[in-house]
């Protein structure tokens, strides 16, 4: 087990830079979640930390150790890859056993290391096998028991189920985690999907075009994002987004949405006439009767999924979601009120995309 | 059957049917040669009313002037035509490997310049060559034969290979290289039973071209002991009354190998060579 720190990390392929000075500290043992849309440059840094990409400026240390100049065999990771990347000539068995055969371990330790491995995944009926004989979910796992065999420092997982399909997804997203709370080795891992970050990360990190955009806990990135971007990034369905004027009013402040809609703010933060953009969940709308301040809104369509409700909503020139629980008695074409809970709105700037805080 | 069927197997049919003759007829016409006694070869018909043997027994007992070293001149060609496809294979692989795999600098111009060999005709080549091994006092030995067959086969080879190798994903590289392979491990353990069927094919082709060779196995070699069937089978022809039957016989000997090779291996040779040219 060990921590993780990189300290202004950059990257450049040539002249263009796609990471541009990250710093953050891993604690031992956690399980650290990288996110970003594609191309943000998260797996970039996750292949620097395995040192198969050059590290163009910074430090990346584990424990005290710097290993900017140390091979990806002498970091003592392991690394679980999209594909799996699992030798297609080896049974499962050689497989798992691969990088201990080549540190010339004893035969007799290379098989109760893969063999308490196998027991850990339930991959002992398949040791024999050859990975095309696999099934996606159980290609997954062997690749695991590959990296669990090294009982390396840090696991290193770059989008491991984006291969699978949803359900698997879901299964093999709880396992993972249930593997970490066993092992409690330091994981990093990579994935565009804020789902998978939200239901496994300890911590997250949010990147966005090579830089971080927030590092916090899941809940907390969900209940105080830093900026615009992690308030769309995070959280599903997407919080709503209206653009406006903020207006004070004595003690109360709203914010002027195009037409004339006035959307309450209570106290809210910022300066009279500031532009800025007000953030609220689908989830922290209510339905209240039309009329009075709440903002009016008119149904467009009603989406039951069961549990829920989801309702789209035409409010001024904007759609917006609203998410109940129940089964509201409404239909497309209806007027409502929308309730709003001041403590759940989100204000940013609209320039600079930061949250505004009072 | 659909309607639709039946006129794609008629189309196929239309190729494959003047395909076949093309090809069979020649050697038919060998094994017609090599059946018939030396009167009744040429008398016409479309197989000979006795048919004999004893041409083969006169081959493999070398009772004629022109194969006096018959099966020395078969181990020759045996042996040079397995010398190059080892040593082309080795070549075309460490170059493939080198060049996909480690991405060396410098790959792509060995590359292109490989492509470029095949722009000049071999046959333009070959008195370059004769000179070139007579300056390294090769000549008349069978190294010289050796190495130019490895030259014209390697470019062909570095490119096939050097395809195939593009097909494996780079993960399992990387992957290697953390459980902690160095190059050559990851060569031996994973990159060679990986390319198993491409190295098959090309170590096929380039013994066949070796064994199939004329040209330069008559210029390089010249001493009745150390040339190959091949030529040897040239050189029937430099007499006027040549004995056409033991010509085809021997020729019918001679294209048995490789039809057994292309046989044992047919598997290989059609995924082998295509790998990479087309997306599986």
């Amino acid at each position: 087990m060990a921590s993780v720190s990189f300290r202004g990390i950059e990257k450049a392929y040539g002249t263009t830079k796609v990471i541009h000075g990250i710093s953050f500290d891993i604690q031992d043992g956690e399980f650290m979640v990288l996110v970003g849309p594609s191309g943000c440059g998260k797996s970039t840094l996750l292949r620097m930390l395995a040192g198969l990409e050059e590290i163009t400026g910074g430090e990346i240390a584990i424990d005290t150790r710097v290993v900017n100049e140390v091979e990806s065999k002498d970091r003592d990771i392991a690394m679980v890859f999209q594909s799996y990347a699992l030798y297609p000539h080896m049974t499962v068995r050689d497989n798992m056993g691969f990088s201990l055969r080549l540190r010339k371990a004893p035969q007799s330790e290379i098989d109760r290391r893969v063999g308490d491995a196998a027991k850990i995944l339930d991959l002992d009926p398949y040791l024999h096998r050859f990975p095309r004989e696999l099934s996606g979910g159980q290609r997954q796992r062997v690749a695991m028991g590959r990296a669990i065999v090294r009982d390396p420092k840090v696991f290193l997982f770059d989008e491991p189920l984006s291969n699978l399909d949803a359900k698997l997804r879901v299964a093999m997203r709880a396992e993972i985690k249930a593997l970490h709370q066993r092992l409690k080795t330091t994981t990093v891992y990579v994935t565009h999907d804020q789902i998978e970050a939200m239901t496994m990360a300890d911590r997250i990190v949010v990147m966005h075009d090579g830089v971080i955009e927030q590092i916090g806990a899941p809940l907390e990135l969900y209940d105080h994002p830093d900026n615009l971007f992690v308030a769309q990034f995070i959280g599903s369905p997407a919080m709503n987004i209206v653009n406006g004027t903020l207006r004070r009013a004595g003690p109360a402040a709203y914010v002027e949405a195009a037409v004339g809609v006035r959307w309450p703010v209570g106290a809210g933060a910022g300066v009279d006439g500031e532009a800025v953009a007000l953030g609220v969940r689908p989830e922290h709308l209510g339905i209240t009767v039309p009329g009075g301040d709440a903002v009016s809104a008119e149904i467009i369509v009603v989406e039951p999924t069961g549990a829920e409700t989801e309702l789209v909503l035409q409010v001024g020139g904007e759609k917006v979601l609203l998410v109940t629980h129940g089964r509201p008695e409404v239909r497309p074409g209806d007027r409502i009120g929308l309730a709003l809970d001041p403590a759940r709105l989100h204000l940013f700037d609209r320039t600079s995309g930061r949250r505004l805080t009072s | 059957m659909k309607l639709r069927d039946v006129t794609r197997e008629a189309k196929l049919l239309l190729v494959g049917i003047p395909v076949a003759l093309w090809t069979l007829i020649p050697i038919y016409h060998m094994l017609l040669f090599a059946l018939s006694t030396k009167d009744e070869a040429f008398s016409g018909r479309l197989w000979p009313a006795h048919p004999t043997l004893s041409n083969f027994a006169l081959v493999f007992e070398q009772k004629n002037y022109w194969l006096n070293h018959f099966w020395l001149q078969l181990w020759n060609s045996l042996l040079i035509a397995v010398a190059v496809g080892a040593i082309t294979l080795f070549v075309a692989t460490g170059a493939a490997f080198a060049i996909s795999r480690l991405k060396v600098k410098g790959g792509r111009l060995v590359m292109n310049l490989a492509l470029f060999t095949y722009f000049i005709p071999a046959a333009f080549l070959a008195v370059p060559m004769y000179k070139a091994m007579g300056t390294y006092g090769l000549l008349n030995s069978q190294w010289a034969l050796i190495l130019a067959m490895i030259t014209l086969a390697s470019p062909y080879a570095i490119w096939v290979l050097k395809q195939a190798s593009d097909k494996l994903p780079v993960e399992l590289d990387e992957a290697a290289r953390i459980d902690g392979a160095s190059p050559l491990q990851l060569f031996r353990l994973v990159y060679v039973p990986l390319m198993t069927p491409s190295l098959v094919a090309v170590g096929t082709y380039a013994l066949l071209l070796a064994w199939n060779e004329y040209l330069y196995a008559f210029l390089l070699l010249s001493r009745d002991t150390d040339i190959t069937l091949a030529v040897a089978l040239g050189h029937f022809l430099s007499a006027d009354d040549s004995p056409w039957e033991l010509l085809m016989t021997t020729g019918f000997i001679y294209a048995l190998p490789p039809a057994a090779i292309y046989y044992a291996f047919k598997r290989y040779m059609v995924t082998g060579l295509t790998a990479g040219a087309v997306k599986s």
